[in-house]
């Protein structure tokens, strides 16, 4: 059944060193994971542990220095800026966790700008964020900017965002560190529905309450996949049973 | 992303910030108006001096014989200049001496002049005026109109008669409630009678017309000449600009003659023409507009500067931005049209500001002087694409810096 699925992501010996000057620090030594089609990944660890340099790489956001990535079949470890740039547009949605929306534009504006990227007219772009918009119940507040928005309204405009372009993956920074806890519970059961409809999803996590609500967790520890297991909470894979999401 | 794109996003921009944008285009402003100023009056100038200028002081198809040039362009050496002055008046000899040298002369006349302090009448008077002593065919040449009255005729020149017409404004002041004509006015112990008042020039030059008193050559040859039988100008109108060249040889050869000068000497008189004043307004003109490019590149580069500084500015406060705008999936090239799109913009709104403001001077002008407002269309043409550069290059540097973010400190950026 697992072989049936297809592969998004796959990295053999990922490897990331910063010349800090003085040192040279190795934020990944080695990282081989695979990632297929339709997964709930958490990315756990340590702070200092690589996860964020991880999930930079994996968003194309930054290149490593040794080691395979594998994006839909497509080696991207050692393309342009602009080939990684539009590789970012198409295939990764981003969600962060100060959710970075600009803050001077519309609710719809944010989510448009993906589109603008890729090229989509202003008709079939507004008709598309608008959409996106309501997949996230936010079909009402298309025309507020984010300073009228409350943090969960705010993460729900960013995961539209990240959403519109149809990405093969969403990769989520600490979605919810900025929210409190019944938020979060919203933002995630807002993840755990995209899951079910299909949604690739990579979430970098602190918090392990957050971490369980995926399907599989990879724990890092200095730089290196120190474990990869199946949660309890969601069915190994393919779940038609819907999510327990604990309520505060 | 298209470029329309591009200038939508840099408008969304402009208009949060606006203040901001409004202080980035002042510099740009200053300088196009004041290109846009200084080319209109040039231009206006320019028109007044062929159109209304030189027309109406010599007229077409003139030239008048004189001691010097009026008007000096200032390209002659010291040792001309000197010559120029030890030339004598030409006088009654020279006139008669030139007169049959061009019989065919659609107008001759000469004149003498001087400035006198005031004119009286009763106990009215009127200060520093000017009196000319005019042939006839004098008014003729020089194209004064009479408002009433009547000009001076061949009988008042041959008998040599007392008469004046005189300026506006001399009526005006001397005479503020009836008519002038037949009335006395008297210049230093002389009295004339008034038969005539001339139409307004009004003007930028015209104002010294308007306060003059014209009178028959002879009568102010008899009275207040300050010597006899000078002369400070002989006119000579030609039926068309073919017979201009050939009159003029013409009353060269006579004046050679009756003035005895031998061959190989220099000519002891000058030849003025409209067409030469024409060349010494050319010489000050080109002067004017050479000083134009260096004083508006002036505060060109400074706007361009502030542009530049404001756009820095700008990219740092909105390093988070750009990293969001590249995660996205916007390329260098995205994101350096953004901000060259909006310096760009900053500089051409800043570039018709200045167009409408140097007109609105331009309008002024012409609202408070007799300078016609001229805007020639390469001028705005100019002002438009010295804003485009300006917008242009003063946007590059900050756009490649933004363009060139690592995205990942630029989503990190506090």
């Amino acid at each position: 059944m697992e072989a049936s699925t297809p592969t998004v992501i796959v990295t053999h010996g990922l490897s990331k060193e910063y010349d800090m000057g003085a040192e040279i620090v190795h934020a990944l030594r080695g990282v081989d994971i695979q990632i297929r089609s339709n997964e709930f990944i958490a990315v756990m660890g340590p702070s200092g542990s690589g996860k964020s340099t991880l999930m930079n790489v994996i968003g194309c956001l930054d290149t490593p220095t040794a080691g395979e990535y594998i994006l839909n079949g497509v080696p991207v470890q050692d393309l342009e800026d602009d080939e990684l740039a539009r590789i970012r547009n198409r295939e990764i949605g981003f969600v962060f966790q100060t959710f970075n929306l600009l803050p001077r534009a519309t609710a719809l504006h944010n989510v448009e700008l993906p589109l603008i990227y890729a090229g989509v007219k202003a008709g079939e772009r507004r008709e598309r964020a608008a959409r996106a918009l309501g997949l996230v119940s936010l079909a009402d507040r298309m025309q507020h900017q984010p300073n009228e928005l409350s943090g969960g309204q705010r993460q729900r405009v960013a995961i539209a965002r990240a959403l519109v372009n149809e990405p093969s993956i969403l990769l989520a920074d600490e979605p919810t560190g900025n929210l409190d806890s019944s938020t979060s519970a919203e933002i995630m059961s807002l993840f755990v529905d995209l899951h079910r409809q299909g949604q690739t999803i990579i979430m970098v996590t602190h918090e392990h309450d957050i971490a369980e609500f995926a399907e599989r967790i990879i724990t890092l520890v200095d730089g290196m996949v120190a474990s990869s297991h199946a949660t309890l909470t969601t069915a190994p894979f393919a779940s038609t049973a819907p999510p327990v999401i604990s309520e505060p | 992303m298209s470029i329309f794109e591009a200038l939508r996003v840099a408008l969304t921009q402009l208009w949060a910030h606006k203040l901001k944008s409004i202080f980035s285009l002042l510099g740009v402003v200053i300088g196009i108006t004041f290109l846009i100023a200084v080319i209109t009056v040039v231009e206006g100038m320019n028109r007044y001096v062929q159109e209304d200028f030189a027309g109406s002081l010599f007229g077409v198809n003139t030239f008048s014989v004189v001691r010097r040039p009026t008007v000096s362009t200032g390209n002659r050496s010291a040792e001309e200049r000197r010559r120029l002055d030890r030339n004598p008046y030409p006088d009654l000899d020279d006139v008669e001496a030139l007169r049959n040298a061009v019989p065919d002369a659609r107008y001759f006349a000469y004149r003498d002049a001087r400035r006198m302090r005031e004119v009286w009448h009763g106990v009215r008077r009127r200060r520093n005026i000017r009196v000319i002593g005019g042939s006839e065919d004098y008014q003729d040449v020089q194209g004064w109109k009479i408002e009433e009255g009547r000009g001076l005729t061949p009988l008042d020149q041959q008998r040599g008669l007392k008469v004046a017409v005189i300026g506006p404004e001399i009526a005006e002041k001397l005479f503020p409630a009836g008519s002038p004509l037949g009335r006395q006015i008297r210049l230093e112990a002389h009295r004339y009678e008034v038969v005539g008042v001339f139409e307004r020039k009004g003007g930028l030059l015209g104002n010294a017309w308007d306060a003059a008193i014209l009178m028959p050559y002879e009568a102010y040859n008899q009275t207040l000449s300050r010597k006899r039988d000078r002369v400070l100008e002989i006119s000579v109108k030609t039926n068309n600009e073919s017979e201009l060249q050939v009159a003029m040889d013409a009353a060269e050869e006579a004046l050679r003659i009756s003035r005895g000068l031998r061959p190989g000497e220099e000519n002891n008189f000058y030849f003025q023409t409209s067409s030469g004043l024409l060349s010494a307004w050319e010489t000050i003109n080109n002067i004017l507009l050479a000083a134009v490019p260096g004083l508006v590149s002036i505060s060109l580069v400074v706007g361009g500067i502030v542009i530049m500084n404001i756009m820095l500015v700008s990219v740092t406060q909105r390093t988070r931005e750009i990293g969001v705008r590249k995660a996205m999936g916007a390329t260098q090239r995205d994101i350096m049209m953004q901000f060259l799109a909006e310096s760009s913009f900053i500089s051409l709104l800043g570039a018709a500001l200045g167009i409408l403001f140097g007109l609105g001077l331009g309008k002024l002008v012409e609202r408070f002087s007799p300078l016609p407002a001229s805007i020639p269309p390469w001028a705005v043409a100019t002002a438009i694409a010295l804003g485009l550069l300006v917008g242009l290059s003063s946007g590059i540097y900050p756009a490649r810096r933004a363009s060139r973010l690592n995205p990942i400190d630029a989503l990190r950026y506090e």
